[in-house]
């Protein structure tokens, strides 16, 4: 049984994915004729815009385009960029790994910051440790991410220059050796994680507190409690394992404003990321890029979807025992 | 557990006072803004970045211009944008939910497809390219906003319509032979009115973040000065270079206030339609 | 997930950042390791290295040191000097030149440098490089009777050969084994970047470093730097902060914005310096008969209305506000820049709002008190577009509205995105130019010495192509055509002039303001500084038109290495620490807690 709605979760995920690729097309072909742009270059003539036309496939009927468009994206042929002539896929391989370390870090952090202080808040209900962790944690998800970001570069780049306030790593410079080259990175992804944390941990306290919350209200807390089990035990054993569930979830609806943020957090911080990649490409009318960006960001949505919904059908023993 | 009167929960409260006495200062300011700012907010002076003083209470910005009275006036574009663009979104959402939960069949699978693309694409990103593809102007990023974040509603109300559509009520009006345009006028929509209130006073939140998001990153409009486009042209200025705190700080803060305040009153509107959510009595 | 747990994961995780950041240490900084680099640093780096390809602006501050052109720029007043061509002579008809090469002159890979490269450079780069076609429209051949000649033939006359031949040189040996179609789509040279300039590329790292290293061919002086690198920052603000923060030495382009408080940083010293490019009001004056479906208030075509505007505008005042002091007024079609052939024109529009009136008066635009002016029912009111990506001129904008309001013209500003300006001016109707505008701000760049290109913006033949006021005037047009003919600079000058009368007195532009060249650098890192290009009124390192400053310019003295990371680490490791350690009292109290707590019956799990 599990298996077929395991098949039927993926096949879902799979259609949602080829709607996303169709709406792509529709959505950057029709809304927007890249060649408007070369218009504006002083010394070309009409012939060649006709040239460039043909060159990216616009002069073909739009039936056409979009079975050729089909047909590249599942070989990964992602279109040229039409600012550095490179490989569109190539430009997001390059990009990947930064925004993955950099979200990957601030998810982390935020994670388990934001579950501890959860639990400590929803343990201690009502107290004044309760409201400030309540305070601050509203306050950060209220803020603009790259609002704090500003401030971390005002205080922690300008103020008391401690860390770079940008870019990842220093340039120009020749490293000894890896170790080196990885704190220097490290020492680059301090602010722009901070910035991510933040922004995430408000929805993970949040969260964290209000499930820990229910649990501890829940018969099964009330009568390992009578039983005589120290309250400790109870909130590590059993109430914080159950608390935990919707925090998976979390992560994965998450998934869409982390990209948000990763975007303006990157180009505050010049972190050569995909937001950032995205950020000049909307800049520079790049929509090759623009379109591969949007394909790989929508990927990772639904794919972090789908593995949600994995995780938490093995994880809650409720929805296994039905 | 009875429910408490709404507007009991607004008074007794810290969240509904600190929430309510911030709308009621923002919908001020929005609106007599540009009359009670000491300087016409766009009006240049040669005191470029200058720290506050008994002149400029929050200093000036990189144009000479007054911090203070651009952060009274941005308030009445975030405000605009916020409200508008939440609405829209809740009349879109609820359109969707409604026709996709009532009617079922062909019309429920397509806007739930439709529904699905929406919820999962990233929705800065989406926003992004569709400010970027129209013209600078706050009718743009209304519409734009409002159209991105429908989904969720969309999806709430059509949970909530399925579970009225099989009530009794509704089964006794259809069996009287009332039109669907009836039952929905009278029994499905005033049942899913508080949740779709509830719900848009959060999308007013997220539409206010949204736009100072856009605007930030340069893709507001360039007419109008909101507490977004303040915070851009403080970046792209080098105020923080400059240690310009004044201007930094000010347009973020009053970002994360109203935000809060707007979505205090969002929580707090939910656990009163919600009775399970709240957490005393 | 025990709490206790929690603490000690996160507290491993922040001990091993902190050592790891400690242990960074001083990276090699490149003043350590005997290496004299000029660092610069940009916002926008180039995307690509082949000029087939290339349309920014920043490939051609690399493209110009790594090649020479043909006939290079002097430094002192940007005219005709040596390059690939040691010397040139002209035909008594002009119609033909015959350079001579230098034999000695090779590339960086050791190869001679021919006219072979030359020919092919010109036919093939002049022919299919996006930036480059103009420039040889006149050529009907070039021969290469030997390894050291090049001999140029024209249809006409045309001193752009000697003066405005703006393509660089590239050994045919490496481009001409590259077949077309891929030198004009996908082609990235191998590096280092073969060139006969006192740098070559050697390290490309797109988005963030570009590195040239001295070229051992090169035969000019040697230059005192080993090396230059172009940083590439995320954005303008960064690229200044790093400029404080000692990271770079020289910012090519600073914002008008902080210019002013960039000079007064102490170790920072700012230059400003014209430029060949401007900022200009343009009016659609196209005739009906060129464009009979434009969208345009046919107000705009009377002259006298054009002159009012250009008396009732401050252009000082635009300058102040909306470039915060830092262009220069605007006097014409032709910036002051071309030293050569520049002259204030007579007619120069000094700011006299009564005489705009007062024109306006005698030509029968009637207004009641202070309201729009109209005449036979047609009032003066104008669409006024803008580029929303430019504050500056959203600016300048307002401020002519505001101005133009004084004298009974209103003009609408509309803030519009580039594509849609662009739109705007390139439309057409059955074949024909139908531009939907009655007036906008926008700029021109020109060459770095030769003024045909913006001379060309104002002739009949540009319309349906650069031409975006559609201006045409016959005797405008001849006298174009005669100039490019006229080898004689001071000849030239005085044709100039005339075409700059006929224009100011129609004016199909009203130029704003001249762009200025906005430039920092640190003084404790580069010693003693002469601007050139030209020289006492150009920039710091004659950026786009050559290298010859690239040979004197020295670090300076006692300048010492960049410190990298050691410093911040030792802080890192401190907070590190810290946080650790109130980690580790928490874990501690509450585990002295749970002692002090009487044992209780445990349950079995």
């Amino acid at each position: 049984m599990s298996g077929r709605w395991l098949a039927g979760k993926v096949a879902a995920a799979i259609l949602t994915l080829v709607f996303v690729v169709i709406f792509n097309f529709f959505l950057f072909r029709v809304m927007g004729d890249p060649t408007t742009q070369l218009a504006r270059l002083p010394r070309a003539t009409p012939e060649e815009i006709t040239k460039l036309q043909a060159q990216y496939g616009l002069d073909k009927p739009l039936v056409g385009q979009f079975t050729d468009n089909v047909a590249d994206t599942a070989k990964l042929d992602l279109g040229i960029s039409q600012r550095s002539r490179r490989p569109v896929w190539d430009e997001i391989k390059d990009a990947l790994p930064w925004t993955l370390l950099l979200v990957g870090t601030g998810t982390l952090i935020a994670t388990l910051l934001g579950s501890w202080m959860g639990v400590i808040a929803a343990t201690r209900r009502g107290q004044k440790s309760d409201d400030a962790l309540l305070g601050f944690s509203l306050f950060t998800y209220a803020s603009p991410e790259y609002w704090i970001g500003i401030i971390l570069i005002l205080v922690f780049a300008v103020w008391v220059p401690i860390f770079p306030s940008g870019l990842q790593m220093t340039p120009g410079v020749d490293f000894s050796s890896f170790l080196a080259e990885a704190a220097d990175v490290a020492k680059h992804l301090v602010l722009p994680a901070t910035a991510m944390t933040l922004m995430l941990l408000g929805q993970y306290f949040l969260i964290m507190r209000s499930s820990m919350v229910d649990v501890l209200t829940e018969d099964f807390i009330t009568v390992k409690r009578a039983t005589g089990m120290r309250w400790d035990r109870v909130v590590r054993r059993h109430a914080v394992p159950n608390a935990l569930l919707p925090l998976v979830t979390l992560s994965a609806i998450q998934f869409g404003a982390v990209v948000g943020g990763a975007i303006t957090i990157e180009t505050i911080f010049s972190w050569p990321g995909l937001g950032e990649l995205t950020f000049q490409a909307i800049n520079d009318k790049d929509y090759p890029v623009l379109q591969g960006t949007f394909l790989i960001f929508s990927f990772g949505v639904i794919l972090a979807n789908l593995a949600a919904d994995i995780l938490y059908f093995y994880l809650d023993p409720r929805v296994q025992t039905k | 557990m009875t429910a408490k009167n709404p507007a009991r929960l607004l008074i007794d409260t810290w969240r509904g006072r600190f929430g309510l006495t911030i709308l009621a200062v923002a919908l001020f300011v929005a609106v007599f803004g540009t009359a009670i700012a000491p300087y016409p907010p766009e009006a240049s002076s040669l005191d470029v970045l200058q720290p506050p003083s008994f002149n400029h209470w929050l200093g000036t910005t990189e144009s000479g211009a007054d911090v203070f009275s651009q952060l009274l006036v941005g308030t009445r574009v975030s405000m605009l944008v916020g409200f508008a663009a939440a609405i829209i979104s809740a009349v879109l959402g609820s359109a969707v939910g409604i026709a996709s939960g009532y009617f079922g069949g062909w019309t429920d699978r397509i806007l739930d497809a439709l529904e699905n693309w929406f919820l999962v694409i990233p929705t800065l990103p989406l926003m992004i390219v569709l400010a970027r593809l129209l013209d600078p102007t706050l009718t743009v990023l209304i519409a734009v906003i409002g159209l991105t974040s429908w989904a969720g509603t969309g999806r709430i109300v059509r949970a909530q319509v399925l579970t009225l559509r099989e009530r009794a009520f509704v089964e006794r009006a259809r069996a009287l032979g009332a039109g669907d345009t009836y039952i929905i006028r009278t029994h499905i929509l005033p049942n899913t009115l508080p949740l779709i209130f509830a719900n848009t006073v959060l999308i007013i939140a997220v539409a206010i973040l949204s736009e100072a998001a856009l605007s930030f990153l340069g893709l507001g409009d360039p007419t109008r000065i909101s507490w977004g486009t303040m915070l851009e042209n403080a970046f792209n200025s080098g105020a923080p270079s400059a240690g310009a705190w004044w201007y930094v700080v000010p347009p973020g803060l009053a970002i994360t206030v109203l935000v809060l305040g707007v979505s205090l009153l969002g929580f707090l509107y939910e656990e009163y339609i919600n009775p399970r959510l709240r957490e005393d009595g | 997930m025990r709490l206790k747990r929690v603490g000690t994961l996160a507290g491993i995780v922040l001990a091993a950042i902190a050592m790891l950041c400690a242990m960074a240490g001083p990276a090699t900084a490149a003043g350590e390791s005997g290496k004299d680099v000029l660092r610069i640093g940009w916002a926008q780096d180039p995307q690509t290295l082949n000029p087939f390809v290339g349309l920014d602006e920043e490939d051609y501050t690399v493209w110009a040191i790594n090649w020479d052109l043909l006939v290079n720029f002097n430094p002192v007043d940007l005219s005709p000097a040596p390059g690939i061509a040691k010397s040139w002579e002209v035909s008594d008809d002009r119609k033909t030149v015959t350079f001579t090469l230098d034999p000695e002159k090779k590339w960086s890979d050791g190869v001679p440098v021919t006219s072979k490269d030359v020919k092919w450079t010109l036919e093939n780069l002049g022919e299919e490089g996006e930036l480059f076609t103009s420039y040889t429209n006149n050529v009907t051949s070039i021969t290469t009777p030997d390894k050291e000649t090049v001999v140029i033939k024209t249809s006409k006359p045309d001193a752009r050969i000697i003066g405005g031949l703006l393509i660089y040189i590239l050994p045919e040996h490496i481009w001409g084994e590259v077949p077309l179609e891929e030198l004009t789509s996908t082609y990235q040279p191998d590096l280092p970047l073969v060139g006969t300039g006192p740098f070559v590329v050697t390290k490309f790292d797109r988005g963030r470093i570009i590195e040239m290293d001295q070229n051992p061919e090169f035969a000019g002086d040697k230059p005192k730097f080993d090396q230059i690198q172009f940083i590439k920052y995320g954005n303008q603000d960064a690229v200044e902060r790093a400029l404080q923060l000692d990271e770079i030495d020289v910012v090519p382009e600073v914002q008008a914005t902080t210019f002013e408080r960039l000079g007064t940083e102490a170790d920072i010293a700012t230059v400003k310096s014209p430029s060949p490019a401007f900022t200009q009001l343009a009016f659609n004056v196209c005739p009906e008969s060129e464009c009979p479906d434009a969208d345009v208030n046919p107000a705009i075509q009377d002259k006298v209305v054009r002159q009012a505007i250009g008396y009732a505008v401050d252009r000082e005042r635009i300058n102040e506000i909306a470039n915060r002091g830092t262009s220069f007024i605007g006097h014409g079609l032709l910036p002051s820049f071309y030293k050569a052939f520049y002259e204030q024109p007579g007619e120069d529009y000094a700011f006299d709002p009564e005489k705009a009136n007062q024109i306006l008066d005698d030509a029968g635009y009637t207004r009641e008190g202070d309201g729009v002016r109209s005449k036979d029912g047609n009032e003066l009111s104008f669409n006024l577009y803008v580029r929303s990506e430019s504050p500056s001129n959203i600016q300048a904008a307002k401020l002519v509205a505001e101005m133009a309001k004084e004298v009974g013209i209103e003009f609408k500003v509309e803030v519009i995105s580039v594509d849609k300006l662009t739109e705007l001016t390139i439309r057409q109707k059955d074949g024909k130019p139908a531009p939907a505008f009655d007036s906008f701000i926008w700029g021109w760049g020109g060459d770095a010495y030769d003024p045909s290109f913006l001379l060309s913006l104002m002739t009949t033949g540009e319309i349906g192509g650069s031409s975006d006021s559609f201006y045409s005037n016959p005797e405008y047009d001849k006298l174009y055509q005669e100039q490019t003919g006229v080898f004689d600079v001071a000849q030239r000058k005085e044709i100039i002039g005339k075409m700059i009368d006929l224009l100011q007195e129609d004016l199909p532009y009203l130029v704003l303001s001249e762009d200025p060249n906005l430039q920092a650098y640190r003084t404790d890192r580069l010693g003693d500084v002469k601007v050139t290009c030209p020289e006492g009124d150009g920039d710091v390192f004659c950026e786009q038109a050559g290298y010859a400053p690239l040979l004197t310019l020295e670090p300076a003295s006692g300048s010492s290495s960049n410190d990298g990371g050691g410093g911040s680490g030792v802080v890192i490791a401190v907070i590190a620490l810290v946080v650790i350690g109130g980690i580790a009292l928490f874990v501690i109290r509450s585990r002295r807690r749970r002692e002090n707590e009487p044992v209780e019956l445990e349950e079995e799990e």
